[in-house]
């Protein structure tokens, strides 16, 4: 491929979501009205297109060199030492993340056409949505942490927006801002390595920074501590936008957005962009061992955590959420594994890049389900209020059957290979040394999340599709499945989420191709550990049991459960009261102090400003009266200035 | 002998000058064509516009597609009619500057009908004399040009000035502005003879060899009553550009002048009067200040060894550059906050704009200084930095200039007071204002940004206390600013109208095109300033050989 068909290519992807967005902005309204989905899905289906053609043929012709394909942009900063080009940048790593993404998107706006009908702000939602997809790719495809940082607010605004969408209601209102707020503690940390890597390295880019293997081993030997602290403050900012624990609140409440929103943003991309941050800073991880094994004890707490709420939540799309926060826990879990040495870096960032990838599309599925059950029950979302619908909706039905199995880890279905994956690479960190202990427990808890999510999800599923048939009033008579335009997303998501994980992880074409990611150690070639598949086959399957047996063979065990552990049951059911106690130690001391800055803000600071804000209209009544028109008056003041100049300069001379 | 002299001359005219001056002629051949065209009666029915449009056209593409801007980086410095003028990158990018203005200013009078009545064509006439003018000064190699460039720019700007006839405060505009240039175009005269007389030349890079020979080792050495009459000198030939950059205190016909002549010739005289002058300021210094650094260092170092030695005079004197940087630096220093301080309380918008470029003329001049200071090779980047502020304020100010000819026409009124309401009958008239007047202040995403950053920046990187006092103020000359600018934003935006009935818009659309032409590149120059920057950049190269 020619190298301007390679650059043409490579903008196209965040290009075309791009066009799409600015033509709806500017037609929307007037022109398009119903019809606001059709850039949007031309957008992204070429977007799609190209990030598949870039991922076949672009991003492997520099597999040899091992050089990133790249595509010149222009230069947005040029100050001193200081350049920053916005230029698009992609190796492997980019090229799986974005042929996820891409896809996704796509099939997610072809849904969205269809559950968005109707809607007063259909242009809008468009919109934002195309103008989230240019975000994300742009962020995928940065080449250095500036790029990276403008896009990753890029995406936090269009969530913040989207989140919103329904902004006269309250709690969709307050939602918004909670994940805005939320984020900007991780963006600080962002923001704090950012610099430190500015004034360490010099550079930005990520080939200065992360390919200078010489340079960190060197800053590895001398000041640890600087590679810790950058470490930290980059997993700061990913904890934000991951959700992890304790940032992982917002998640949860953004669910208020339109469903199609959850599914592509707080399921399938945005949020894996922490993931992605720690995976590309992977050279630099790996001189900071403690901070790999905080990420994986973090990604544990997370997940088990999340899925102990996901209990017993009654709100659908709220197991949902909790299920997201639990898998990205998975992720990082994967992720930190690498600090049981540099061998199994490799292995550990390819199983929290593949758990990454076929998430993706089954947690976008099971969204796009719960949307579709919303759809038809009119809006109501409670699984209290319907049961038995696998005969009146069967599509969608089917659909999260193959979502749940998926996000099960039934035995050859894609969520089995992924997490089969990051047991096997934190059994194999259990081995370490030193940091084996902790691994060893962060297994132990990652089989029993494991188990826990089985349950919560089969939990809903039966809850939602089996037992006796039940329809809430607002759904009407003749409660309708999805129609074609939405049928067809979840049908080919279905088919995704069953085969991908086996497609790409049987022969281990995921890992190889992720093997080629610049900046990413040799790793030995994968193999599987078959006494672990057993494991996880036996725990997917005795969560499936437990809650058909719970659930659809004798309904009054979860009660019964429910009244002998009150208290656990009231902890789970509260989500632990961390928003409660977050509240308390951070909301409220910061209202206290804002009020006190409100008031010194008015009673002093204005009247200052006022004060200032007089002196230069007294000062310059004095031009004035120089001004007043006479020409000897004005002659005599430029020989008075003359002169003037004359002795400072001369004085300032001896 | 003598025939081979002349044969020289006229090989060097011919072949060499000539070709490189195609602009100038161009403008010279039109100025010429719409005075004697007028004598035919066929010709008089022609609008003196479209010719004077025509010629400028062509000096444009000229200056353009001739060994120009399109060849900058690898352009050789010329020396033209045995070195009165001097062909060079610097002078081909501010001539472009300056014809690309004229272009936009000629479509801008057009729009306005400035120059529609029957005895109002002679404008044409003056506005191109005048551009000659500026073109032969950004290209003048020599005391003598410098002068009469500076002349044949003024004269027809007085009375551009006074060009309302019958109007008392045009007349009386244009008066003050003859008198105050004839006075300081005298103190320059005399400045100019105190140099030529005390280094014995007068070509620029002549003078600039002096200077540096006057202070070696092995030069004559100058004593220092000799170097008192330098300064003295340098100061009155300041004077002279210090009146064309309207910097305080010979701003005074600024306000008046602005004032009582119409607002499109207040956009002439404050972006191209200026480009023009900030142009011959460069090639001031940069002759002032010697070009090589490292040699110019080991000189003084050794005058200094033989000073100690003879202890006699005081070691300082002895760096014109130091001089001449502390006297610009004190310039633009009280020029910037004079002028922002007076346009605090003005309520007329011309006025206002007024002090505006005197304010800005002082942003202008800092990096002249920083450039005096640092000296050699380093002096690039200040100088690039004054030719990217010159031709980012190219457009901020025609534009605003160009909004006020525009409302005076509909509006029949200067006063900001009278803009009330506009947001309503205009929007995009307030936005392109508004843009202007942000861009002005030097807020991002906007082009004046860039500007005064790069100004800024060069401060930064000369260092020491002056021109880090010179950031201070001009960054509390910026917090002042924003205050009068935003002003006029609030009373078109928030204030309400005294006569609500009036809602059709206040400009035509060719108007409102002609705005969005000149509004965009404040963004785009945002966006992509990477080609102006490496113009300026390349332009700058050539002072340096």
């Amino acid at each position: 491929m020619s190298e301007s068909a390679q650059h043409l290519v490579m903008w196209l992807i965040p290009g075309a979501p791009l066009v799409a967005a600015i033509i709806i902005a500017l037609a929307g309204k007037g022109l398009l009205k119903e019809r606001s989905h059709w850039p949007c899905w031309i957008g992204l289906a070429l977007s799609a297109a190209c990030a598949l053609c870039m991922w076949k043929t672009i991003v492997p012709a520099g597999f040899d060199s091992h050089s990133p394909a790249v595509a010149t942009g222009y230069e947005f900063l040029n100050i001193g030492t200081m350049q920053v080009p916005i230029a698009l940048r992609a190796d492997a790593i980019s090229a799986l993340m974005l042929t996820m993404v891409t896809t996704v998107s796509f099939l997610v706006s072809i849904f969205a056409a269809g559950y968005m009908h109707h809607d007063p702000g259909y242009p809008r939602f468009f919109m934002a949505f195309s103008l989230f997809v240019f975000s994300m790719c742009m962020l995928v495809l940065s080449g250095n942490f500036l790029q990276l940082f403008i896009f990753w607010e890029a995406v936090g605004l269009c969530s913040y927006l989207l989140i919103g969408f329904w902004f006269k209601k309250p709690s969709a209102a307050a939602a918004a801002k909670k994940a805005f707020v939320v984020n900007r503690i991780g963006d600080f940390g962002l923001i704090i390595g950012m610099f430190l890597i500015w004034t360490t390295f010099g550079s930005l880019n990520f080939d200065d920074v992360l390919l200078n293997g010489a340079k960190i081993q060197e800053l590895a030997t001398t000041s640890p501590g600087t590679i810790t602290l950058i470490c930290s403050m980059l997993f700061l900012g990913a904890m934000g936008k991951s959700a992890q624990f304790p940032l992982h609140v917002w998640l949860p409440d953004a669910m208020e957005g339109p469903t199609p929103v959850s599914a592509l943003i707080h399921a399938a991309t945005m949020v894996t962009a922490g993931v992605y941050l720690v995976a590309r800073c992977t050279p630099l991880f790996m001189y900071a061992p403690e901070v790999q094994v905080t990420i994986s004890v973090i990604g544990a707490i997370t997940a088990l955590l999340a899925a102990l709420i996901g209990l017993t939540q009654f709100d659908l799309k709220r197991v949902l959420a909790y299920s997201t926060v639990s898998q990205l826990g998975y992720m990082f879990m994967a992720l930190g594994a690498g600090a049981a040495g540099e061998d199994l870096m490799t292995t550990a960032v390819t199983a929290g890049m593949f758990h990454l990838f076929t998430h993706g599309f089954f947690k976008a599925l099971l969204f796009l389900s719960a949307g579709s059950v919303m759809h038809s029950m009119g809006d109501v979302i409670d699984m209290r209020r319907f049961s038995g619908l696998r005969k009146v909706i069967p599509i969608t039905h089917f659909a999260f059957l193959c979502g749940a199995l998926a996000l099960a880890g039934f035995p050859l279905i894609s969520g089995f290979w992924s997490k089969d994956e990051i047991l096997s690479v934190l059994n194999k960190a259990s081995a370490h040394t030193i940091y084996g202990k902790y691994f060893a427990a962060v297994f132990w808890v990652a089989c029993g999340t494991a188990f826990i999510t089985v349950f919560y999800t089969f939990r809903a599923y039966f809850l939602t599709f089996w037992g006796p048939t039940k329809i809430p009033a607002e759904a009407g008579h003749h409660p309708h499945d999805a129609s074609p335009v939405m049928a067809w997303p979840l049908r080919i998501l279905a088919f995704a989420s069953l085969i991908i994980g086996g497609a790409v992880g049987f022969n281990h074409a995921f890992a190889d191709y992720l093997h080629h990611g610049t900046g990413l150690p040799h790793a030995p070639h994968g193999s599987f550990n078959y006494s672990l598949m057993a494991l996880s086959t036996v725990i997917s399957l005795a969560g499936i049991a437990l809650a058909w047996f719970c659930y659809v063979q004798s309904p009054a065990i979860p009660e019964k459960t429910a009244t002998a552990l009150a208290p656990l049951y009231m902890l789970s059911q509260n989500k632990f009261y961390i928003d409660e106690i977050l509240w308390g130690i951070l909301v409220a001391p910061l209202r206290g102090l804002s009020h006190l800055s409100f008031l010194f803000d008015k009673y002093f600071i204005d009247k200052l400003v006022d004060l200032v804000g007089m002196i230069p209209r007294w000062i310059s009544a004095a031009p004035r009266w120089l001004q007043a028109g006479s020409t000897p008056g004005y002659a005599l003041v430029m020989w008075g200035g003359l002169l003037a100049y004359l002795v400072l300069v001369m004085g300032s001379l001896r | 002998m003598l025939t081979s002299i002349i044969d020289h001359l006229l090989a060097d005219t011919t072949r060499i000058s000539l070709p490189l001056f195609y602009p100038e002629l161009v403008l010279c051949a039109t100025i010429v064509l719409m005075l004697l065209v007028k004598i035919f009666p066929a010709g008089e029915k022609l609008h003196s516009f479209w010719l004077a449009l025509a010629g400028s056209l062509l000096a444009l593409g000229l200056c353009l597609w001739r060994p120009g801007l399109s060849q900058l980086a690898t352009l050789e410095r010329q020396e033209l009619f045995t070195g009165m003028l001097v062909f060079d990158g610097l002078g081909v990018f501010l001539r472009t500057l300056l014809l690309a203005f004229l272009v936009l200013f000629l479509v801008l009078t057009k729009l306005t009908h400035l120059a529609d009545r029957e005895d109002g064509q002679d404008f044409f006439s003056l506005v191109l004399g005048a551009t000659l003018g500026m073109c032969l000064m950004v290209s003048a190699n020599h005391l003598m040009t410098v002068f009469l460039a500076i002349e044949m720019a003024s004269v027809p700007s007085y009375v551009l000035a006074g060009l309302v006839k019958g109007r008392r405060r045009a007349s009386e505009a244009a008066l003050k502005y003859a008198v105050y240039g004839a006075g300081a175009a005298g103190v320059m005269l005399y400045g100019i003879s105190l140099l030529a007389g005390l280094l014995g030349t007068a070509h620029l890079p002549t003078i600039g060899d002096r200077l540096i020979a006057g202070q070696g080792a092995a030069g004559p050495g100058l004593d220092s009553g000799v170097l008192v009459a330098l300064a003295l000198a340098a100061i009155m030939v300041l004077v002279g550009l210090a009146f064309k950059l309207s910097a305080v205190p010979f701003h005074f016909w600024a306000p008046d002048v602005f004032e009582g002549a119409t607002a499109e010739v207040g956009a002439f005289l404050s972006v191209a009067s200026k480009a023009a002058a900030l142009g011959l300021l460069i090639r001031l210094v940069a002759a002032a200040v010697p070009n090589d650094a490292p040699t110019h260092l080991i000189a003084v170092d050794s005058v200094r060894a033989q000073l100690v030695a003879s202890s006699s005079v005081e070691l300082s004197t002895f760096a014109p550059h130091k001089f001449l940087s502390i006297a610009l630096a004190v310039i633009a220093a009280v020029t910037c906050t004079f002028g922002n301080i007076a346009a605090y309380v003005q309520t007329n918008i011309k006025r206002m704009l007024a002090y505006s470029t005197i304010a800005h003329a002082g942003y202008l001049i800092m990096p002249a200084a920083a450039a005096a200071q640092v000296g050699g090779a380093g002096m690039r980047d200040p100088f690039a930095a004054i030719l990217i502020y010159a031709a980012i304020y190219l457009f901020m100010n025609l534009t605003a200039f160009a909004i006020v000819a525009f409302l005076r026409n509909s509006l029949g009124s200067e006063e900001i007071a009278d803009y009330a309401g506009l947001w309503r009958r205009s929007p995009w008239v307030v936005v392109a204002m508004v843009v202007t007047l942000f861009s002005l202040v030097g807020i991002p995403p906007l082009a004046g940004f860039n500007a005064k950053f790069v100004a800024l920046y060069a401060l930064v990187a000369a260092g020491g206390p002056w021109m880090i006092a010179l950031v201070v103020v001009a960054c509390i000359n910026t917090v002042i600013s924003l205050v009068y600018y935003l002003r006029v934003a609030k009373v078109m935006i928030i204030d309400t109208p005294t006569d609500e009935a009036e809602t059709s818009p206040a400009v035509s659309t060719a108007a409102a095109s002609y705005l969005l032409v000149t509004t965009l590149p404040m963004i785009i120059l945002f966006l992509f300033p990477q080609r102006l920057f490496a113009l300026a950049q390349a332009a700058t190269a050539s002072l340096f050989g």
